[in-house]
C-alpha cells in the first residue's frame, strides 16, 4: 500500500517537474538566483558565475527533452552547473594569469554585509570577522570540498541530494564535508 | 540509546561546545552574507568585464610584429638565392674573381667528378648476375621491338 502511494507521489512529482519545465521563462526566473549563488560561492568570480549561469540555462533549454523528472528541477539544474564549473576550473588551470581578474569577489564584499540587529559595534565587528574567516577558509578548500560545502551550508541541500547531484557516494560526500569543516574549524581557531 | 547520547553530549567539555556553537553561528552568517551578495548580483544587469589593456596591446602590437618577422624570414633567403643566381659567375664587379665563389665552384667540380667515378665503377661481383639479367632483358626487348617493326 505504502509502495503504491510512494510510486504515485513520485509520478506526481515527475509530472509537476515536467510541467514546470514547460514554462522556461518561469524556470529561469525562479532558479537563476539559486544557480548564480551556487556558482558565485564556488568560484568567487562575478563574471564567471554569470557566464556559467547563462550557459547552464542554455544547456538546460537544449536538453529539456532529455529531462525525465527523476530528480527535481533544482537538482537537475545544479548538476548541469556543477559539470560546467568542473569544465571551467579545468580550463582555468591553464589560464593561471586570470588570478588577477577584475571581477573577483572580495572578502570585503562579503564581510561588509552582516544581518542587522547586532547590539554593539563590537559584536558587529566580531560577526564580520567570523564571515571573513569562513570565506578565507573556503577559498583554501579543494574544488570538491568546496562544492560539497557550498551545497550543504549555502544551498542547504541534504547529503543524499548532494551525492546524487554531483555523482558521488554518500560516504565520499560525508568525507569531503568532514574535511572541509575540519579546515574551517582549524582556521577559526587560529583567528581567535 | 537516547540517554547515552544525551550523556555523551553532557560530558562534552564546554570549550568544545562553545567552539561548535561559534562554528554554527559563523556558518549561518556566511550563508546569509552569500545569499545577500548573490541576490545583489542577480539584480544587477550582466556586463562582461573589459579585457585588460595589457592583453589588448599585446594582441595589437605582437600580431604585426610577428607577421613582419615571418615575412622577413621568408623573403631574405629568397632574395639572397635570387641574387646569387643572377650573378654571371665568380667574377666580382671589379673584375677580380670572388674567392668564396671560386671555392664553391671548385668544390662542385670535385663533387661531380666523385659522383661520375662512382657511377662508372664496375659492378661488384655480388651484383654481377643482376647486371647480366638486366643486359639480357634489354637485349631481348630490343629484339622483340625489332621484330615488331619488321612485321609492320
Amino acid at each position: 500500500m505504502e509502495e503504491i502511494a510512494g510510486n504515485e507521489l513520485a509520478i506526481e512529482k515527475r509530472e509537476q517537474a515536467m510541467l514546470e519545465l514547460a514554462d522556461f521563462d518561469e524556470v529561469v526566473r525562479v532558479y537563476r538566483p539559486r544557480i548564480l549563488r551556487f556558482l558565485l560561492s564556488s568560484l568567487t568570480d562575478r563574471d564567471a558565475a554569470e557566464s556559467l549561469t547563462q550557459e547552464c540555462f542554455l544547456k538546460a533549454w537544449s536538453a529539456r527533452h532529455q529531462f525525465r523528472g527523476d530528480s527535481s528541477l533544482s537538482t537537475w539544474l545544479t548538476r548541469i552547473a556543477v559539470n560546467l564549473m568542473r569544465d571551467h576550473l579545468r580550463s582555468r588551470s591553464l589560464r593561471f594569469w586570470q588570478k588577477t581578474r577584475g571581477s573577483a569577489l572580495d572578502v570585503m564584499d562579503i564581510s561588509d554585509w552582516v544581518p542587522d540587529g547586532r547590539s554593539s559595534p563590537e559584536s558587529l565587528a566580531l560577526a564580520r570577522q567570523r564571515v571573513a574567516t569562513v570565506w578565507q577558509a573556503v577559498e583554501k578548500l579543494s574544488a570538491q570540498q568546496r562544492t560539497v560545502f557550498v551545497l550543504r551550508f549555502v544551498e542547504e541541500m541534504e547529503l543524499d541530494e548532494i551525492a546524487s547531484t554531483i555523482g558521488m557516494n554518500l560516504s565520499t560526500v560525508k568525507s569531503h564535508l568532514y574535511r572541509a569543516l575540519g579546515i574551517i574549524r582549524e582556521r577559526m581557531g587560529e583567528a581567535k | 540509546m537516547k540517554f547515552r547520547r544525551e550523556a555523551a553530549t553532557n560530558s562534552e567539555p564546554d570549550a568544545t561546545r562553545d567552539e561548535v556553537r561559534d562554528l554554527a553561528e559563523a556558518l549561518s552568517l556566511y550563508r546569509s552574507a552569500m545569499h545577500h551578495v548573490a541576490d545583489r548580483e542577480a539584480a544587477r544587469p550582466f556586463v562582461p568585464a573589459p579585457r585588460p589593456a595589457r592583453i589588448v596591446g599585446f594582441r595589437f602590437l605582437l600580431a604585426p610584429a610577428l607577421a613582419a618577422a615571418i615575412a622577413a624570414a621568408a623573403l631574405v633567403p629568397a632574395y639572397s638565392h635570387f641574387h646569387h643566381h643572377s650573378d654571371s659567375g665568380p667574377v666580382a664587379k671589379n673584375g677580380q674573381p670572388n674567392a668564396a665563389d671560386a671555392r664553391a665552384a671548385v668544390d662542385d667540380t670535385v663533387l661531380m667528378n666523385q659522383i661520375d667515378s662512382e657511377l662508372s665503377e664496375d659492378v661488384p661481383d655480388a651484383l654481377r648476375p643482376l647486371a647480366d639479367v638486366s643486359d639480357q632483358t634489354t637485349s631481348s626487348s630490343a629484339v622483340t621491338e625489332k621484330k615488331n617493326v619488321t612485321q609492320e
